[in-house]
């Protein structure tokens, strides 16, 4: 009886395969030891314990009575934070529809690289540069948050609107288009029931980001409750950044919840 | 009241989908179009309503030539032509109401069908169609929420609404099981003999064909090959037009009722 041969999930490696993978595999070892040898593992830092100041942060305001009376001055904040976030959706959601027609290869064909460049743009602009450049033209406060989030979000809503343009069926625009509708007509009953749940799933998503994105951006002084927190950080004021910390985490889990259970309604 | 003279069809490829078409159809005649797949079935279908365009010769709808329309009198024309596709073509994620009324779309000023405001009349004739094909109960349901065989009367009942003079069906149950086919080609033609409107089908089954067809049209590489009232047609015939021996694949089978 022959025995038969071993079978290996992976492909025998040619023999050069094999020298390639243990060269590669000497060199990423010597960078591991050499980094190893070479860093410094001392600590830099101030004389306040770490378990102490993460008493302050995390236990105190919620035991202190007098940091929990506080809570909702940093509510108010919050709120204001998520009313940033939800007008920059709001603006971009709407924006971000003729850009995406506009990038859409089905739509627009050969053009489409125009509205692709324009979100492929935006989209590599980091959101706080925005805000520092709103705050420079607009002045401290949370318009300039709106603005930076809007033009953000749009790069994004953009390509992901484009991609749900691009996957639509064409068969019933023909289907509208056969029994006499206009091209306005097969637009509206054609192809717009087609996008808009996936659309509104998109910015609802969207939203979800930019209410994180937005607590950071009173770093700049673009509104919301950056400004305080980015205050307490540098005071050293820790109870006040664990309550705000908590606050942000709080919204952030219930609008997460929320946006998650429309969402799966929607699609 | 359809007529083709010396009808041919080139793509810009080359490729001649239709060869010198002469045919003749009468109103109220239910017209069924055998031959292979590439034979030209569909284009045969969709020269009517023009979604593709003969290159040659003259297309006779009501007198005039429709291969002379421009934008407008398409649309006017499309509206008289209603089409029932292979696949459906629904709107899965709207209701079937909506689906139905989307046919009604070439009746109504683009502001009112955007802002969804139909005529009370149209909504009911709506209804009455889905009543028609006896899918009344699921009028508000989302269309992707239906069978095929349902989906199908859903573009019936969408083709009816648009209130055509002709009806064009192109492989309308292609998609569906036998049984289905069967069910869905019974309500096709009650329906078209009750408005006395003029059908054409396409077809591939050629017991499908015989069994619910007033005439027969048989094409091959673009060309009529036969063309005659039901009780002429044999399966010489048929043979003839596939040019081939029948063969099992040919026929569908499965009516139960």
């Amino acid at each position: 009886m022959s025995e038969k041969p071993k079978v290996s999930l992976r492909m025998a490696m040619t023999k050069k395969q094999k020298t390639y993978f243990y060269i590669i595999m000497f060199i990423l070892s010597a960078l591991y030891i050499n980094a190893f040898f070479t860093t410094s593992f001392s600590v830099s830092g101030s004389a306040a314990s770490p378990l102490e100041t993460l008493r302050r942060i995390f236990i105190v305001p919620i035991t202190n009575m007098d940091y929990i009376v506080q809570f909702p001055v940093y509510i108010g904040y919050m709120l204001e934070t998520i009313a940033i976030a939800y007008a920059g959706v709001a603006v971009a959601t709407i924006l971000a529809i003729p850009v995406a027609f506009l990038a859409a290869r089905n739509i627009s064909h050969r053009f489409s690289y125009i509205g692709k460049s324009i979100l492929n743009a935006i989209r590599a602009i980091p959101e706080l540069i925005f805000a520092i450049i709103f705050v420079a033209a607009v002045g401290i406060g949370p318009y300039a948050g709106v603005l930076a989030i809007s033009i953000n979000s749009i790069g994004m809503l953009g390509k992901l609107y484009a991609e749900v343009i691009e996957s639509i069926d064409k068969s019933n625009i023909d289907a509208i288009k056969a029994s006499g509708g206009n091209r306005i007509q097969a637009m509206w009953y054609g192809v717009l029931p087609q996008v808009l749940p996936e659309f509104s799933s998109y910015s609802i998503y969207r939203f979800e980001i930019d209410v994180r994105a937005s607590t950071v951006l009173g770093i700049v002084g673009a509104g919301g409750i950056g400004a305080p927190l980015i205050l307490a950080t540098y005071q050293r004021n820790w109870e006040d950044v664990g309550m705000i910390l908590i606050v942000v985490v709080v919204f952030v889990s219930i609008i997460d919840l929320i946006s998650g259970k429309i969402r799966k309604k929607l699609v | 009241m359809i007529e083709f003279k010396n009808v041919s069809l080139t793509y810009p490829n080359g490729h001649q989908g239709l060869k010198n078409i002469n045919l003749k159809l009468n109103e109220g005649e239910f017209v069924v179009i055998v031959g292979m797949s590439g034979a030209g079935k569909s284009t045969l279908i969709r020269s009517i309503n023009r979604m593709v365009t003969p290159t040659e010769g003259e297309l006779l709808l009501g007198g005039e030539n429709i291969l002379k329309f421009k934008e407008k009198q398409l649309r006017k024309l499309r509206t008289e032509a209603g089409m029932i596709f292979q696949n459906y073509n629904l709107v899965k994620r709207m209701s079937v109401l909506r689906n139905v009324m989307a046919g009604r779309l070439g009746h109504t000023g683009t502001l009112r069908s955007m802002l969804g405001l139909f005529p009370q009349e149209d909504l009911q004739m709506a209804m009455d169609n889905l009543e028609r094909v006896g899918i009344k109960e699921k009028a508000y349901v989302r269309a992707d929420q239906l069978s095929g065989g349902q989906q199908q009367r859903v573009s019936i009942a969408r083709v009816l609404t648009q209130q055509p003079k002709v009806i064009l069906a192109d492989e309308p149950v292609a998609s569906l099981d036998p049984p289905t086919s069967h069910k869905v080609m019974k309500d096709l033609k009650r329906v078209s003999r009750e408005d006395n409107l003029t059908t054409l089908v396409n077809l591939h089954f050629i017991d499908m064909a015989q069994e619910y067809a007033d005439r027969i049209v048989g094409l091959r590489d673009g060309e009529i090959v036969f063309d005659g009232p039901i009780d002429k047609v044999t399966d010489k015939t048929f043979e003839e037009i596939y040019g081939r021996p029948i063969k099992e694949e040919d026929l569908l089978g499965g009516d139960e009722s």
